[in-house]
């Protein structure tokens, strides 16, 4: 009996001190607990989140609000924001990719700042392509933090030396490209790795030749993956591009493996600071029925669970000041959501940015929450036709995945 | 009838008292295992199973609310060509990193009973392989199999067996030979652990009784070695087997699945449906199965364990 009292008396006394460290971290109160900022950039270290604690800490030193920013790699950062919200845990303010904010939204994961958003009234300053990607149900549950856009760079010294001028269609692409491959160089390097990443070359493709990315099995779509064929028979693009992600198709052009690439700005400063012998520019994407990029946004987003949404919208508007984001956008290597944030056009490359930016590709509200599965299914239609599958079977077996996805077969 | 109720009251004697209670105290002490067994085992599994029987996405996640299904999931996966394609990668590659694991776990147990300069040294560097993060060995891969610049085709650009560039990730056949032999890289050293201790296990008079009936050194390993090292073996197997059924990271950073779903393993599959097309449902038939699989091997394998401990 006395054995039963003592392990008793040892469970009840663990109890209380779990209690007791529960109770300690809960009396601060919530009026004075940090903001909390879930982000997938990159940490404080990171060239890529740098930028966004000095925003965050600019708005602490100025509102004398405590911010508590996470940083969540990206492939985790969806997961591990929805089982948070399962768990009635969320954060206060959830920068989300843009096209990702109609699911959120619809999953109860964020909440409705149109509110909010009435009575701020700077609705009217963003580029409408990433304004709707805020919308869901005729409702603003988010605001566009920044947006980037996909442009031709290319290494002015390899096309001087073959006395070639920037391709600004897609056949002077392939004819240029081809030029300039050879020797162990490719002439153009973009990514086509497994997944959605590896679709947005044959995406802007597909765009160009008129067709929109939910119709593979199309003659656009058919024109865009022959030109993909094409490119690779031709050695003008490295039958390794089909296990490049973004960054492999960048460490290609670095290291003089490629002479083009096809890429978002995020590369900029990175090229300058580690290749500053680097001699490359960039031009907008070649057009045929259009030279459209695919639109890459992120949006700052409230959590549903947040209890401190007075402070939470507070701090999402200071960091869409014009003011702020002219410091910031040029660190952080990408272009301005809105269109009256001085200074874009200064710097020459992310001037053509800028420029790339106002011909731009959203997936709308319908196809946003099967995005992903759309451009996995395309990325499989390219590697089929790379490893010899005819392009109509590739295609009809691609729209099949679509059409499923989309409810529309 | 009195009587025998009378008998059944009878106090205990003091001592069986005692140990009664301290058995008890001792299943008192064990609850906390049993919780944490329950809380990070059972529950999380209970749950992924019941997730298979109802309709999940992501609205149903967080607000809860899922509509009870049966097995129509079951139905809709079991009806699709992914579902068996994945299903059938996964044992292929499981095999494979079985038969290649073993295989090399085997031939570094055998050359390392030897006693040779440098043994010791070359033990802890193999050792490297089973102790690198994943993250590590798999990007080593990738960049020694890279098609332009990767250490393998500069080999064999070297020894005239190919020309120009050959991309082993770009490929589906290359490919998932590719990540079987990343995979059993990293295994073989952890392999190579048990078969030593098996080997050490096998009385010497075995040998010297074959070596005196003439046997040859691969008769004495045929007939002597490998028969005595079953136990270890079919454990060596059944585990790798396991690991290897439910590997993602290393297919997934050295491929992502691809190309064109060559490499898309059922975890993979099961993470696609789940965190990249939303869909919690079928990714839960999907580790169903996943658990399924390896579940019957070891029933099937401590089956035959008893068998052999009993005769």
């Amino acid at each position: 009996m006395r054995a039963v009292l003592r392990a008793g008396v040892v469970m009840a006394a663990a109890v209380l001190a779990a209690a007791g460290c529960a109770g300690g971290g809960e009396s601060g109160g919530a009026a004075t607990e940090p903001l909390s900022v879930w982000q997938f950039y990159g940490d404080e270290s990171m060239p890529t989140g740098k930028p966004f604690y000095d925003l965050v800490a600019r708005y602490e030193q100025q509102s004398g609000t405590d911010v508590d920013i996470r940083f969540i790699p990206y492939d985790d950062f969806n997961r591990t924001l929805t089982q948070a919200a399962a768990a009635g845990d969320g954060p206060d303010i959830a920068l989300i990719s843009a096209f990702d904010t109609a699911a959120m939204a619809d999953a109860g994961v964020i909440q409705d700042l149109s509110p909010q958003v009435e009575a701020w009234g700077q609705q009217g300053a963003y580029f409408p392509t990433g304004w709707e990607s805020t919308q869901a149900d005729g409702k603003t549950y988010g605001i566009p933090h920044l947006a980037d856009a996909y442009a031709v760079y290319y290494n002015t010294a390899m096309l001087q030396e073959k006395g070639l001028a920037v391709p600004t269609t897609w056949a002077e692409m392939e004819s240029t490209a081809a030029a300039l491959s050879g020797a162990g160089r490719s002439g153009l390097a973009v990514s086509g790795i497994e997944g959605a990443e590896g679709a947005t070359g044959l995406e802007i493709r597909m765009l160009a030749a008129g067709a929109q990315p939910t119709e593979i099995d199309s003659p656009g779509g058919h024109a865009a993956l022959e030109s993909f064929q094409r490119m690779v028979g031709s050695g003008a693009l490295s039958e390794g591009f089909l296990t490049w992600n973004e960054e492999d198709a960048k460490n290609q052009f670095a290291t003089g493996q490629a002479a083009m690439m096809i890429n978002s700005a995020t590369y900029v400063s990175i090229l300058r600071e580690e290749n500053p012998d680097l001699q490359w520019s960039v031009a907008v994407l070649p057009s045929e029925a259009t030279g459209q990029t695919v639109l890459s946004a992120e949006n700052l987003t409230i959590g549903a669970t947040s209890d401190d949404v007075d402070r939470a919208w507070d701090l999402i508007t200071f960091m869409q000041r014009p003011d702020e984001l002219q410091t910031y956008l040029p660190e952080r290597n990408k272009l301005p959501a809105r269109s009256d944030v001085p200074g874009t056009a200064e710097d020459p490359v992310r001037a053509v940015f800028a420029q790339q930016l106002q011909q731009a590709w959203a997936p709308d509200a319908a196809l946003a929450p099967h995005n992903t599965e759309v451009l996995t299914a395309l990325q499989a239609a390219l590697q089929q036709v790379i490893s010899g599958t005819p392009v109509p079977d590739a295609a009809r077996s691609a729209q099949a995945t679509i059409d499923e996805a989309l409810g529309t077969s | 009838m009195t009587a025998v109720l009378e008998r059944t009251r009878t106090p205990a004697p003091a001592h069986r008292r005692r140990r009664r209670a301290g058995a008890r105290a001792d299943q008192l002490f064990l609850v906390p295992a049993v919780l944490f067994v329950a809380v990070t085992v059972v529950y999380p599994l209970a749950y992924s199973v019941l997730q298979a029987f109802q309709d999940v996405g992501l609205k149903e996640v967080i607000r809860g609310g899922a509509e009870w299904v049966g097995f129509a999931n079951f139905a809709d996966q079991f009806g699709r060509p992914e579902f068996w394609q994945a299903l059938w990668l996964s044992l292929v590659y499981a095999v494979g990193t079985v038969a290649l694991t073993y295989a090399g776990g085997l031939a570094l147990a055998l050359l390392f009973l030897r006693r040779f300069a440098g043994r010791n040294v070359m033990r802890a560097l193999l050792m490297l392989a089973w102790i690198l993060p994943t993250v590590v060995g798999a990007n080593v891969w990738r960049w020694l199999l890279d098609g332009s610049y990767g250490l393998l085709n500069a080999a064999l650009r070297g020894l005239g067996l190919i020309e120009g560039d050959f991309f082993w990730l770009g490929r589906p056949g290359p490919a998932l030979v590719s990540v079987i032999a990343a995979t059993a890289w990293s295994f073989a050293p952890f392999a190579m652990i048990l078969i030593v201790a098996g080997l050490q296990g096998v009385p010497a008079v075995l040998y010297e009784a074959a070596r005196i009936d003439g046997a040859s050194a691969w008769q004495q390993f045929r007939h002597v070695t490998l028969p005595a090292l079953r136990p270890v073996s079919i454990t060596v197997m059944l585990l790798i087997f396991i690991f290897a059924f439910k590997t993602f990271d290393t297919v997934y950073l050295m491929t992502r699945g691809g190309p064109g779903g060559a490499t898309l393993t059922l975890p993979l599959y099961a993470f696609q449906e789940a965190f990249e097309f939303r869909r919690y449902d079928t990714a839960a038939v999907a580790t169903t199965v996943m658990l399924m699989v390896p579940l019957v091997l070891s029933v099937f394998y401590f089956r035959s364990l008893r068998k052999e401990e009993a005769a």
